[in-house]
Formats: C-alpha cells, sequence, structure tokens
C-alpha cells in the first residue's frame, strides 16, 4: 500500500530537459553489469593456467605469449592468472565495503532527517570529518591499527558511511514533504515507522545509485592503499600491487606486469561508473 | 534607511542588526576554535587505535626494554589517558607538535619546509585543470545533448575511471620511456642543477628572484609529468561539475531573460556562467583542500618533496609525532580553504550576501 505511492512528477525544475536527452536505451547499464558479471565470475570459477602465488623463477619478465597471456613480471609469476586473481579479493573487498558503508551510513543518515538540534550536531561534526583528506585518513588508519586486510574494509567505511549519510538526509529532508508521508503521519504513524517503511523504499534508488559510485570508488581506494603496500599483504595478488610491482621495470620497457592489472581496474571502475549513471538517469536524479 | 524621523532606540536597533555576510562571517569565524580541537583531538585519537603496546608496534619485536620505554615516555603512554589528552592539547596549541622519531627534528619545522612544494603543485596543477576542464564543461553545457557533449563525457568517464596513480604511471611510459621528452621522474631538479637559496621556500618563486633561468627551465621540465597528472584528474571534476551547472543555468530565469533581451548567444553564455560559478568555485575548493594531503601518492611518485610525500612516509614508518602533526596540517589547511571559500562565495554571490 505504500510502496504504491507515486513520486511527484515534477520534483525539480529543469526536470523537463531532460526528458529530451539523446542516451536512449540502457547500454551502458547492461554493458556495465554484464563487464563486472564476468569479471566476478571468471575470478570465482575460471580455472587459473599457473599458480598465482608460486613464482617460475626460469620465465621471468617474458612477453605476453600463448603459454603466458599476459606474459610474466620480474619474479616470475604469471600476470594473467595474478589479475584474475586479485579480481576476486578487490572486488569482494570493494562490495562488501561499498555495502557496509551504506548499511552504517543509511540509517544515520535516517535518523538526522529530523529537524532537532542533534541532527544538526550530526551534520556539523560530519563537516568537520570530511574535511579531511579521506584517503590519507584511511591509509593512516589501516596502517596504525595493524595493516590487516579487514582494516581496508574499515578505511572504505570511513571514507564512504558520510556520503551515505548526507545524501540520505539531503533526499530524505525532500521526500518528507511529500503528501504520502503527510498521509501517514496523520494516520498516526510513528516517526520511525515514517522513516523506515515509507521514506526508505522511496529512497531505494538513489542508494542504488551511491552504492555503485561507492564500490568504485572502494575499487580505487583498495588499489591505492595495495599500491602503497598497505593492507593486501604479498605474496597474494591485488591490483595496486601488481601495479607497484611491475612500476619499476616500466622504465625499461616492461609494460605488460603494470598495464594488465591497470587495465582491469579501469574496466571494473568504469563498468561500475556506467552503472552508476544508468540507474541515475532511471530514478531520474539530475542533481550531483 | 537614513530616515530623519526615527526614534532613537530604532536607530540603535538598526545599527545592531548585522548584515547577513557579517553574521555568516561570525559563525565561521567561531566555528574555527571548535574545528580546531576537532582536528587535534581526532590526530591524538589516531594513537589510540593502535592495537597492542604502540612503543612496540612501532620499533618490532626485537626492540630493548630501554627503547620501548623512550618511545613510551614520548607518547607519554605512562600517564592516564585524560592527562595524556590535556598535555597533547595543550602542547599542540603553543605550536610545540613534538619531535620525529626517526629524524629528530620538530615535526613544525618538517611541515613548513615541505608544505611550500605541495601547494606548488596543487596550485599549477589545478590551474591547468580549471581552465580545461571549465572549458570542457561549458561547451557540454551549453551544447547538451550534442557531439561536443558526447566527447566530454567520454573523457570525463574514461578519467574518472582511472586512479591518479595510473594516469601517472601511464605519462611516465608514454612521454618519459616512449617519447623521451621529458626527463626522469626522480624530483624537481636534475642531479646537476643547484637549488636557490630558500627566500620564500616556494622553488619557482626562488628560482625567479635568484634569476636562475636555465635552472628554472629544469625545474619546469621535471615538474610536467607530475603537474599533468594532476591536472589530468582534476579535468574530470571540473568538467563534469560545471557541465552539470552550466546545463542547469542554461535553463535558469537570468539566462531566460539575457535571451528574452535579445542578447547574443555570446553574452547569454556569459549570465549562464555567472549563474554557475558559485558550484565551480566550491568544487575548486573541495578538490584543492582535497589535494594538498592527497596528492602524497603523486608526489612519491615523482619524488616531489612534498607535504604529502613527507606525510606519506612518516605514516608507513609509524613516525606518530609526525603522523598527528600531518593530519592536523591537512586538517588546519582544509579549515582555511573552506573559510575563504564561504568568505569569496558570499562576497561574490548577492543571493547570499544580502537576506
Amino acid at each position: 500500500m505504500t510502496d504504491a505511492a507515486p513520486l511527484p512528477s515534477v520534483r525539480r525544475a529543469h526536470d523537463r530537459h531532460r526528458l529530451t536527452r539523446a542516451w536512449g536505451g540502457h547500454v551502458r547499464l547492461v554493458g556495465g553489469a554484464t563487464a563486472l558479471l564476468v569479471l566476478l565470475l571468471c575470478s570465482l570459477i575460471l580455472p587459473l593456467p599457473f599458480d598465482p602465488v608460486d613464482p617460475d623463477a626460469t620465465s621471468v619478465l617474458q612477453p605476453p605469449s600463448t603459454t603466458h597471456w599476459f606474459g610474466t613480471d620480474s619474479v616470475g609469476f604469471d600476470v594473467f592468472s595474478r589479475t584474475i586473481d586479485a579480481a576476486r579479493r578487490d572486488l569482494s573487498l570493494a562490495l562488501g565495503g561499498a555495502i557496509a558503508a551504506a548499511l552504517i551510513g543509511v540509517p544515520i543518515g535516517l535518523m538526522a532527517i529530523s529537524k532537532g538540534m542533534s541532527s544538526k550536531m550530526v551534520m556539523r561534526l560530519l563537516d568537520a570529518f570530511q574535511a579531511f583528506p579521506l584517503l590519507v585518513l584511511a591509509i593512516a588508519v589501516v596502517t596504525l591499527a595493524g595493516n590487516r586486510l579487514e582494516m581496508v574494509v574499515l578505511a572504505i567505511v570511513i571514507i564512504e558511511a558520510p556520503r551515505f549519510i548526507r545524501l540520505v538526509r539531503g533526499e530524505g529532508l525532500a521526500l518528507r514533504e511529500s503528501r504520502y508521508v503527510e498521509a501517514a503521519i496523520a494516520m498516526g504513524a510513528s516517526s520511525r515507522r515514517v522513516l523506515f517503511v515509507h521514506l526508505l523504499p522511496n529512497l531505494t534508488g538513489v542508494i542504488l545509485v551511491q552504492l555503485s559510485i561507492a564500490a568504485a570508488n572502494a575499487l580505487v581506494v583498495i588499489a591505492a592503499l595495495s599500491f602503497l603496500g598497505i593492507g593486501v599483504s604479498p605474496p597474494s595478488a591485488s591490483w595496486g600491487a601488481m601495479i607497484q610491482a611491475g612500476a619499476r621495470q616500466l622504465t625499461t620497457g616492461y609494460w605488460w606486469p603494470s598495464a594488465f592489472p591497470g587495465l582491469f581496474v579501469f574496466i571494473a571502475v568504469m563498468s561500475l561508473n556506467l552503472v552508476a549513471d544508468d540507474l541515475d538517469r532511471i530514478f531520474e536524479r539530475s542533481q550531483r | 534607511m537614513t530616515s530623519t524621523d526615527a526614534n532613537p532606540s530604532e536607530t540603535h536597533l538598526r545599527k545592531r542588526r548585522l548584515t547577513r555576510f557579517q553574521r555568516l562571517l561570525l559563525v565561521r569565524l567561531a566555528l574555527i576554535p571548535i574545528t580546531l580541537i576537532g582536528v587535534v583531538t581526532l590526530s591524538f585519537l589516531l594513537v589510540e587505535i593502535m592495537p597492542g603496546d604502540p612503543a612496540l608496534v612501532i620499533l618490532g619485536n626485537t626492540a630493548s626494554a630501554d627503547e620501548a620505554e623512550r618511545i613510551r615516555t614520548e607518547l607519554g603512554l605512562d600517564l592516564a589517558f585524560g592527562q595524556r589528552y590535556v598535555d597533547y592539547m595543550a602542547a599542540v596549541f603553543q605550536g610545540d607538535l613534538g619531535n620525529s622519531f626517526f629524524t629528530g627534528r620538530p615535526v613544525l619545522d618538517d611541515i613548513l619546509r615541505y608544505l611550500p612544494a605541495s601547494l606548488e603543485l596543487v596550485t599549477i596543477s589545478l590551474f591547468c585543470g580549471a581552465v580545461i576542464g571549465i572549458s570542457l564543461g561549458a561547451i557540454a553545457g551549453y551544447w547538451r545533448d550534442r557531439a561536443p557533449d558526447g566527447f566530454t563525457r567520454i573523457v570525463v568517464t574514461t578519467i574518472q575511471a582511472l586512479p591518479d596513480f595510473l594516469i601517472g604511471l601511464l605519462l611516465i611510459f608514454a612521454l618519459f620511456y616512449l617519447l623521451r621528452i621529458v626527463p626522469a621522474p626522480l624530483g624537481r631538479l636534475g642531479l646537476l642543477d643547484t637549488y636557490p637559496p630558500g627566500v620564500t621556500g616556494f622553488l619557482f618563486i626562488d628560482l625567479i628572484i635568484a634569476g636562475d633561468w636555465s635552472t628554472l627551465a629544469s625545474a619546469l621540465r621535471h615538474s610536467v609529468m607530475p603537474v599533468a597528472t594532476l591536472t589530468l584528474a582534476s579535468v574530470a571534476y571540473f568538467a563534469k561539475t560545471t557541465r552539470a551547472a552550466i546545463g542547469t543555468a542554461m535553463f535558469s530565469r537570468h539566462t531566460q531573460f539575457a535571451r528574452a533581451c535579445g542578447l547574443p548567444e555570446r553574452q547569454v553564455l556569459r549570465c549562464a556562467l555567472l549563474v554557475a560559478r558559485t558550484p565551480i568555485l566550491t568544487y575548486t575548493a573541495i578538490l584543492f583542500a582535497a589535494m594538498v594531503g592527497g596528492s602524497s601518492i603523486i608526489e612519491t611518485m615523482f619524488s616531489w618533496q612534498g607535504l604529502g610525500q613527507w606525510g606519506l612516509s612518516a605514516i608507513l614508518a609509524l613516525d606518530i609525532p609526525a603522523i598527528q602533526g600531518f593530519v592536523i596540517a591537512t586538517g588546519l589547511l582544509t579549515m582555511l580553504v573552506y573559510l575563504t571559500l564561504d568568505i569569496l562565495v558570499a562576497a561574490l554571490d548577492p543571493r547570499v550576501r544580502h537576506d
């Protein structure tokens, strides 16, 4: 009964020109989602041609060939096996981190919708917190807290949860003015019921969009952290660490140890961004 | 306003009522100490998240009891939590950020020494990024859903999917290895160049003061890759923000009115840019603040010797006083940038300035 409540048809003054936008179809959503799924499935079920953590010292820095599809790096690791193996770690960490950030950020954001003093305080605190270069703060937290894999998820939550809080609060404040919320309050719904039963379902769209943006950001953060040697410990593979390991040979012309993991980061982040873009359009949001 | 027949109490009241701009300024200034305390508290709490005995974590398990004791005393870990907090706050607000564990130098000196390089890098990159990005975004916003928009969209989507260190590596491979048109990414000057006497601490300005043009040319050549990396990374944000802002502005009442007046399209676009100025300015400030500490990977990659590189090496070495100093410095800088932004926006935007 509640989820059938229609969104106000004209929410923003300049909604009109959005209808004329020429980007027809959902090529980006379908393409991005397919690329991600293929990547995930490959990392989960594809039999790897070589052991990703067992180097072959006899074939070092071999260019891409039919045996080593992506070549081998300076230690003798097969770049293809490691790139695919890293996909599992990086993607699951990124998705897990983004979901954790949403699980923490969305309820706090909903709570902060009330116009009381405490909600203002939360927002001020958030302002001060977000004023930091969050990537640096995340690096410091992960390093100081013992440099473990779980800490990377914590770092992602630190960076992404404030964005969820802000988004949910902002959108929720706008939605709260709608008729169906008014009606629910008039019928005696408690404020918690209004928030979780009436507002939350109508925020699904924006939360989904933010979730894919957060996952894309998280991938970049994980790549940056492991590029610095933080979080993911060798010899287990991760894209950032592979790029870093290959960077030393880049200036002597051995491009493949860095290029292939780099390409995969690019594809994964790009796919998530495309999905977010298209979802955003589907859910008719014009801001941000 | 200047009515002469108003009774004295009324004029008195009117004088005391501040304009909205003044009130905004006062609120922002009052928030400074609060934010400052927050920043320092956060940097203090960073030590608390270390598991187990911080002294042993820093030194490793092979540390002698003496060394561990020294670190503990230096961090004040032998004191109670509350006492430690008060001591730390008192020291920081007297300008004492402690000494680095590894170099022994005062942290504040190090920050002041490395900050100018970062400011130079970020300012130059953001300027280039703004010029390119705002142009791209304005073109895309004006010709929405046409070819220029599509081009900008491709540029933005591509860059946004590339982490900045990947852009840096691509540039190193293309410009240094393949084309050989820039020097190796090993610092701001070549091995044979001599550093100018440090007058301002800003290398470019010092070189100009010293009149050392050949070294300046070398410094510029060494800057190409790091500046290009950060420029490219920021172009996407500028283009995206400008496109959205101009797109909105093109449908605003201001622009409709400008069109209705029969102004030439060039003037109409100028009006739209005026409307779009505030969000663009806001984004510039946010990017600037985020980049001063956030460019640490790029600084390290090109051995830029800036604050970011210094802070990153401190973090990786678990140099606690330096990490705390870094957090305070970047936090403080961000705060100042946001304060400047608020004042600038209020000064430029009559909708904020007046009631």
